[in-house]
């Protein structure tokens, strides 16, 4: 992987770390269950610190300071149907086992193809990335004593978002106008 | 921007209250609230009960920031982010502290006036102008005493509570100090939006102030449960106001003597 296709991925990651920054900030006000708002708020700054990290790390790839790459046309169109969702529990799990699983495997995925050394400053900040995703993930089950549990079965627009999403074959917009 | 629902008060139109749970009572003035001056273990809870739903609607203004200005200055949006995450705890600490002293939510009514001023306005600068250098350092300003008249009515713990929540204010209105300088020196236009929202607050705190003599739910006149304190001049600086700022927020409160006061032990 060379610098450019690093700065192209990290660039993406940023973006869709702010997206779902924006989207949980945007169902604080919107959900009424005031641990769920809390939650949120949680995962909110947790998000915006993996933004922050990439956006730095881009300007040493070449890119400019904060660059933000939007995702393959098909990801993005998954993730804002996931954003639009309403209800609370559909929220909740299209965050924490939807979009992180995504995430977490766009992390995977660029830490097998690059060189662990001389890319070394991104695969730390992919690995604590994950390190917090693991952690969020264990927050929406332990975190709190009034979130609602996950449904035994995807509601309707849950289903929908899971599929959507599976069905987009990668995140990053290889595409040179995508910039 | 999106555009948003509107609610009107007393002929004020202001932003709609954000979600809350159906065990919530929604309060649009004082008049249809509940509290007490005295220190009884209701009246402990009501104040808990309601500075929790201030940090909630605190973690929504923030959060509403993030969404309404994505072209924000990144650093600014780091703030307001780190802001939504510390409100959120704040609320949660409160919550905790509220079960433990036997209370729960919606035990008593809540109001989300400051989200409903400060979320109407349409400009980053104005909202912080609002919730954060006003209402925020507002709030600094009770917290330089509110800990210690719980631990004078036997709470220490949450007087500690207190003061730990009072510790991270000051960073929420230290940047938007920051920020409010830093915008209004790179273009003046931002001091227009500086003034058009602290004018909209002042309206909006004008048409919904209590008429004399009116009461509350419980019966108790609001002016004796309105919480007023002498401006926090320590906390203020650590926040970042300019001397200019604490001087002239000193004399609009009537506390000259104070200013006389704090420069003159300043130079014994």
């Amino acid at each position: 992987m060379n610098v450019k296709r690093r700065a192209d991925t990290v660039g993406t990651l940023r973006f869709v770390s702010v997206f779902l920054m924006e989207t949980l900030a945007s169902w604080i006000p919107a959900t009424p269950e005031m641990e769920v708002k809390i939650l949120f708020s949680r995962q909110v700054w947790r998000m915006a610190q993996q933004a922050d990290r990439l956006g730095r790390r881009a300007r040493e790839l070449r890119a400019p300071l904060h660059y933000s790459r939007p995702p393959q046309r098909d990801f993005l169109a998954a993730f804002k149907q996931l954003a639009a969702v309403t209800d609370t529990v559909d929220r909740i799990d299209a965050f924490h086992d939807i979009a992180l699983s995504a995430l977490a495997a766009e992390y995977k995925v660029y830490l097998t193809e690059t060189d662990r050394l001389t890319d070394e400053p991104t695969v730390v900040i992919c690995n604590q990335a994950l390190e917090e995703i693991k952690i969020m993930q264990r927050e929406r089950q332990e975190w709190g004593s009034e979130i609602p549990k996950a449904r035994a079965t995807d509601s309707g627009a849950l289903k929908a978002v899971r599929q959507a999403i599976a069905a987009t074959k990668e995140m990053v917009d290889r595409n040179e106008q995508a910039a | 921007m999106d555009s948003f629902e509107t609610k009107v008060v007393r002929g004020v139109t202001l932003r709609k209250d954000p979600a809350r749970e159906a065990c919530f009572q929604i309060a649009e003035t004082d008049d249809q609230m509940i509290s007490w001056p005295d220190w009884t273990e209701e009246s402990k809870r009501e104040r808990i009960h309601r500075h929790m739903n201030n940090e909630m609607s605190t973690t929504e203004v923030a959060a509403q920031c993030l969404c309404d200005f994505p072209d924000a200055d990144w650093e600014l949006r780091m703030e307001l982010a780190r802001q939504v995450w510390d409100e959120g705890r704040h609320a949660m600490g409160l919550y905790r502290r509220l079960k433990e002293l036997g209370g729960r939510k919606g035990e008593f009514p809540i109001a989300n006036f400051e989200w409903a001023v400060s979320s109407y306005l349409d400009s980053v600068i104005g909202r912080i102008t609002v919730m954060n250098r006003t209402f925020e350092a507002g709030t600094m300003d009770l917290m330089a005493f509110i800990p210690d008249r719980w631990r004078e009515h036997g709470d220490p713990q949450t007087a500690e509570l207190l003061d730990a929540i009072a510790a991270d204010e000051i960073q929420h209105v230290r940047f938007a100090n920051h920020w409010v300088h830093k915008m209004c020196a790179e273009n003046k236009r931002n001091l227009i939006k500086v003034a058009q929202a602290v004018r909209f607050m002042n309206v909006a705190q004008e048409a919904l102030a209590p008429a004399a003599g009116v009461t509350n739910l419980a019966g108790v006149a609001v002016e004796d449960v309105t919480q007023s304190a002498p401006i926090n001049v320590a906390d203020r600086q650590l926040a970042d106001f300019t001397d200019e700022e604490i001087s002239a927020l000193l004399r609009q409160h009537g506390m000259e003597s104070v200013v006389i006061n704090e420069r003159k032990s300043a130079l014994s």
